[in-house]
């Protein structure tokens, strides 16, 4: 007792200095690894740790030295067990590290670790203008949490996404933010070149300033120095550079700011919204940065206080706050949406890495069988069932620490370059932020991903490996083992293709629908069809002046030579995103909700969307509206809809007319409920027009901007084949198949694999029983039909299961299932009979293996 | 029978640099002066070994101090050399000077 004391004393001492000397000479960890192996390893005279501990290690070396032994002389079999894990967790590493990135990352700034990013969820209050999110904050709001949080050091506010249309003889749209003055110092960032934002720029009436980023000084402005001195033109303003950002610097959103605005310059750039002074307006996110001091929740606690009396000043309404650390997706609604994509992607990764483990599980459950006479061995010389279990767990825990090598290895060598390959391919790819490079978070996520997986496919065999009822053993070696072991394979066969199963049926639907974009008939004439938008920014088109200039334009340009036909449309066929409007139908007590667009009367014949009865609207008639035929049959079944009344509000309008059902909407479920609005040529600033032309969209777009130029030669015209937006339809269909169908047939192939293996091992296991059988006038198909039984019985079994499971899943793939059921029969049918046939196959084949041999000579030989 | 035992390279090292630290020999200033002197890196566990085996050998004891909160809540371990390790250093001492003697200006004298 007094020897365990003094030797524990005398190991702390020295883990004592370890301590002191990293602490105080600023020592790496590796030094400190070194030094804390130099303690633990080696024979010693004083017994420094416990007796049983040190013989814990050296069992722990020996058990590691004699799994290396056994893989270096099996190096297939090491090999294949690694292979598929390293895939794996590299795979599953990569995804969680993008994921990480965007969602948890801390923002690329000083003690970012203190940043903390708010929102606010409310209910009730005043009418409120949503610009972004209702999520968001208004100016009065920001500047009351910044006057009255105590536990923060800084607050900023900023607003995303603002497009303005930089320079005026050779104008390029740009996007930007427009932040409080206080931005950079709260950041702890101080400009490269020229100073901060004074105080001048940032009352209402003072002088207009931007701050640009690094990368459009240098693409813009080709790094001119002098662009300090002269002033430049946002959205026909002059305004003043008063500094460039750090090299790197694009903001602390996933979006890249081009710019950073003062608050106060909304009003230059938008000045038909009052943004500034308006409490009840949703257009700005706060950061805040916590004092030293200050813990998460007291944070939380301060400005949830500040929140109440906010309620207070507005009766009846409740706000919570969404207070969290700071990352470059915060805004919870899109936070929300990307990570319940990312987990359905890391669930499907995972899957695989699953299968991957089963194949392992089963590659050793067949190892320790084959080892039972070792293992009869061991115990009768002493081994207990402890002992037996941390020697064969420590050969998993080999395997997937190696496949997490090689996963790493995967990861740092492929994925980082693969990933801004991948960026650059997206539609405005290049202006998102994202950082993958791995951070201690991600290799948290690889570590913990590590152990998991060396548990799940370690334990079970371990534990089976490790049962040892010496006598039965010794005698049965080599003989068939049945029983209980045989049903663990079932069981791994049912898993394997259940898992399997789950990942296939959704990469059938996958690509059904990639099938379905390409053939997909959208009820409409979409070629020669050309989207031709402007933004009309700036004083000129002030004032009611945006309207006349509209007018002319649309003249103008339906009088260029190639253009048939101009129409006007709120919502572009096949562009994301919906306008909804609440509507009564007269006779129906409901509400009903119904997807709305307003265009011109000329939107039907330039996208040869035929009328089927009734009229379109006439020019100026504001009281009118026209339905799709599936809309009419919904409302007002067995009755006709021509005449009916529709208000929403105050506005009354009567169905004029039945239109054809067309796929305008990526929306699946718009055309039962889709109502054509008259559109009105009002003050809009932001137009866009469908065109049919005669020639080719190129030669269209060139006196498209010509034509503009001439009215106003600051102007960016858009010009886009309508066609295109099927495009990106089909480019989304096409990389979510794509990457489904490569982890689909990883997935069988591993299933393929790990049939074909246990099958192989049962059969040749099993030799003795089929030469008994055969004996006794059993003949080679029976034997097969037998065998090939035996092995559907859970592959069945787990097509059940795996079916089960991917139906009750499929509805969260719904929204990329463009055109296709989340239930397509085709899909649910067509993947069991090709998991049988594989299974069938993967059975067949080592079947026919072990019949081929004689069976009597395998009894004589026993 | 001191003066017949025999001391390693290393330990004689271990024993001059308690030596030169007296009061102050524990082991981090025990390393950093090996270090220093010798230019040589040793790990904490090697130099405990050595420690260790000097003590059961009886030419150094030990004895620990209060735990302090820069080492972890740990204690000190400090070292003096007893009068057997004086014994058996000088007797290592007497022993090299003499096989050393009339060779130095062969071995360091160069040319």
């Amino acid at each position: 007792m007094l020897l365990r004391i003094a030797s524990h004393r005398a190991t702390d001492a020295e883990l004592g200095d370890v301590i002191e000397e990293y602490v105080a000479a600023r020592r790496n960890a590796w030094w400190l690894v070194r030094q804390v192996l130099s303690i633990v390893r080696g024979p010693r005279s004083h017994l420094t740790i416990s007796e049983r501990g040190n013989e814990m290690f050296a069992n722990v070396r020996n058990d590691i030295r004699y799994a290396l032994r056994t893989f270096r002389r099996n190096p297939g079999f090491a090999a294949a067990a690694i292979a598929p894990i390293a895939l794996g967790i590299g795979i599953n590493t990569g995804v969680f590290s993008i994921l990480n990135s965007v969602a948890w990352r801390s923002l690329p700034v000083p003690d970012a670790e203190e940043l903390v990013s708010v929102y606010q969820d409310f209910r009730g209050g005043p009418r409120r203008l949503v610009y972004g999110a209702r999520t968001l904050f208004s100016l009065p709001e920001y500047r009351t949490y910044r006057d009255q949080a105590h536990t923060l050091s800084g607050l900023i506010a900023y607003s995303r996404e603002w497009t303005v249309t930089l320079g005026r003889e050779v104008p390029q749209e740009v996007s930007g933010i427009l932040v409080t003055c206080n931005y950079f110092d709260v950041l702890g960032l101080s400009p490269a070149i020229g100073t901060n934002f004074t105080a001048d720029n940032c009352v209402r009436s003072g002088s207009p300033a931007v701050i640009l980023s690094h990368a459009l000084w240098k693409s813009a402005f080709g790094g001119d120095p002098h662009v300090l001195q002269r002033p430049i033109v946002l959205n026909g303003h002059d305004v003043t550079v008063v500094g460039v950002a750090a090299a790197g610097f694009d903001g602390i959103d996933m979006a890249k700011a081009a710019f950073f605005a003062p608050t106060s310059m909304a009003s230059v750039l938008r000045p038909e919204q009052d943004l500034q002074d308006n409490a009840h307006i949703s257009w700005l996110t706060l950061i805040g940065r916590r004092r030293d001091d200050v813990a998460l929740s007291q944070a939380r606690a301060d400005l949830s206080l500040v929140a109440s009396r906010i309620d207070q000043e507005q009766p009846g309404r409740t706000t919570s706050l969404i207070v969290e650390p700071a990352a470059a997706l915060s805004l919870p609604p899109a936070r929300r949406t990307v990570l319940r994509g990312a987990s359905i992607v890391l669930v499907a990764f995972g899957l695989v890495l699953l299968i991957a483990a089963a194949n392992v599980a089963n590659m050793l459950l067949a190892r320790a069988a084959a080892r039972t006479k070792e293992i009869a061995i061991r115990v009768a010389v002493g081994a207990t069932r402890a002992r037996l279990i941390q020697q064969l767990f420590t050969e998993s825990a080999i395997i997937a620490i190696a496949g997490a090598a090689g996963g790493s290895l995967l990861f740092w060598g492929f994925f980082e370059a693969l990933l801004p390959a991948l960026l650059a391919s997206l539609p405005d790819g290049q202006l998102v932020r994202v950082d993958a490079t791995p951070d201690r978070t991600v290799l948290w996520f690889a570590l913990g991903l590590t152990v998991a997986t060396a548990l799940a496919f370690g334990l079970m065999p371990a534990l089976q490996g490790s049962k040892s009822d010496v006598h039965a053993m010794m005698k049965q070696a080599g003989m068939a083992a049945k029983g209980g072991r045989g049903l663990l394979r079932g069981t791994l066969i049912g898993a394997q293709i259940a898992l399997c199963t789950m990942l296939l049926i959704p990469a059938g639907l996958l690509s059904r629908a990639l099938y379905a974009a390409h053939t997909f008939d959208p009820g409409f004439d979409h070629r020669n069809v050309a989207v031709v938008s402007i933004a009309l920014r700036g004083p000129r088109y002030e004032n009611g002046n945006g309207a006349i200039f509209h007018e002319q334009w649309v003249d103008r340009v339906s009088a260029l030579p190639g253009v048939e036909r101009i129409a006007m449309a709120g919502r572009i066929p096949l562009h994301p995103g919906r306008s909804q409007a609440t509507v009564r139908i007269a006779g129906d007590p409901e509400e009903h909700v119904v997807d709305v667009n307003t265009v011109s009367p000329d939107f039907f014949s330039v996208l040869g969307i035929p009328i089927l009865r009734g009229r379109v609207f006439t020019s100026g008639e504001q009281d009118a509206a026209l339905v799709t035929e599936s809309t009419a049959r919904r409302y007002w079944p067995g009755a006709d809809a021509i005449g009916q009344i529709i208000t929403s509000g105050k506005q009354r309008r009567h169905v004029v007319g039945i239109v054809r059902d067309a796929r305008v909407s990526q929306a699946p479920d718009a055309a039962s409920s889709y109502l054509y609005l008259p559109a009105s040529r009002d003050s809009q600033r932001e137009i866009s027009v469908l065109a049919r032309t005669r020639g080719d969209v190129q030669g269209f777009a060139t006196a498209v901007r010509a034509e503009t130029a001439r009215m106003d030669g600051s102007l960016v015209v858009r010009v886009q084949p309508l066609s295109d937006n099927l495009a990106v339809l089909q480019t989304l269909s096409q990389i979510a198949a794509g990457v489904a169908a490569l982890l689909s047939l990883l997935a069988l192939g591993l299933a393929a694999i790990g049939v074909y293996g246990v099958v192989a091992y049962v059969v040749t296991r099993r030799r003795r029983e089929v030469g008994i059988r055969m004996a006794l006038g059993a003949t080679v198909s029976d034997m097969r039909r037998l065998i090939l039984a035996q092995t559907l019985r859970p592959v069945a079994a787990g097509l059940a299961i795996g079916i089960a499971i991917a139906a009750a899943a499929a509805r969260l793939l719904q929204s990329v299932l463009f055109g296709v059921s989340p239930f397509d029969p085709i899909a649910y049918l067509g993947t069991p009979l090709m998991m049988t046939a594989v299974a069938t196959f993967a059975t067949w084949l080592p079947t026919r293996r072990a019949l081929r041999s004689d069976p009597v000579t395998t009894l004589r030989s026993e | 029978m001191a003066g017949r035992e025999h001391l390693g390279e290393f330990e004689q090292i271990v024993l001059l640099a308690i030596l030169r630290l007296g009061q102050e020999a524990y082991g981090v200033p025990i390393r950093i002066e090996i270090e220093r002197r010798t230019g040589r890196a040793v790990t904490v566990g090697a130099l405990y070994r050595t420690l260790d085996r000097l003590e059961d050998k009886g030419y150094i004891s030990s004895a620990f101090s209060q735990p302090t909160p820069e080492r972890g809540g740990r204690s000190k371990r400090y070292f003096t050399v007893r009068p057997r390790g004086l014994r058996t250093l000088r007797a290592s001492r007497q022993a090299l000077s003499a096989m050393w003697e009339g060779l130095e200006p062969l071995v360091l004298g160069g040319s």
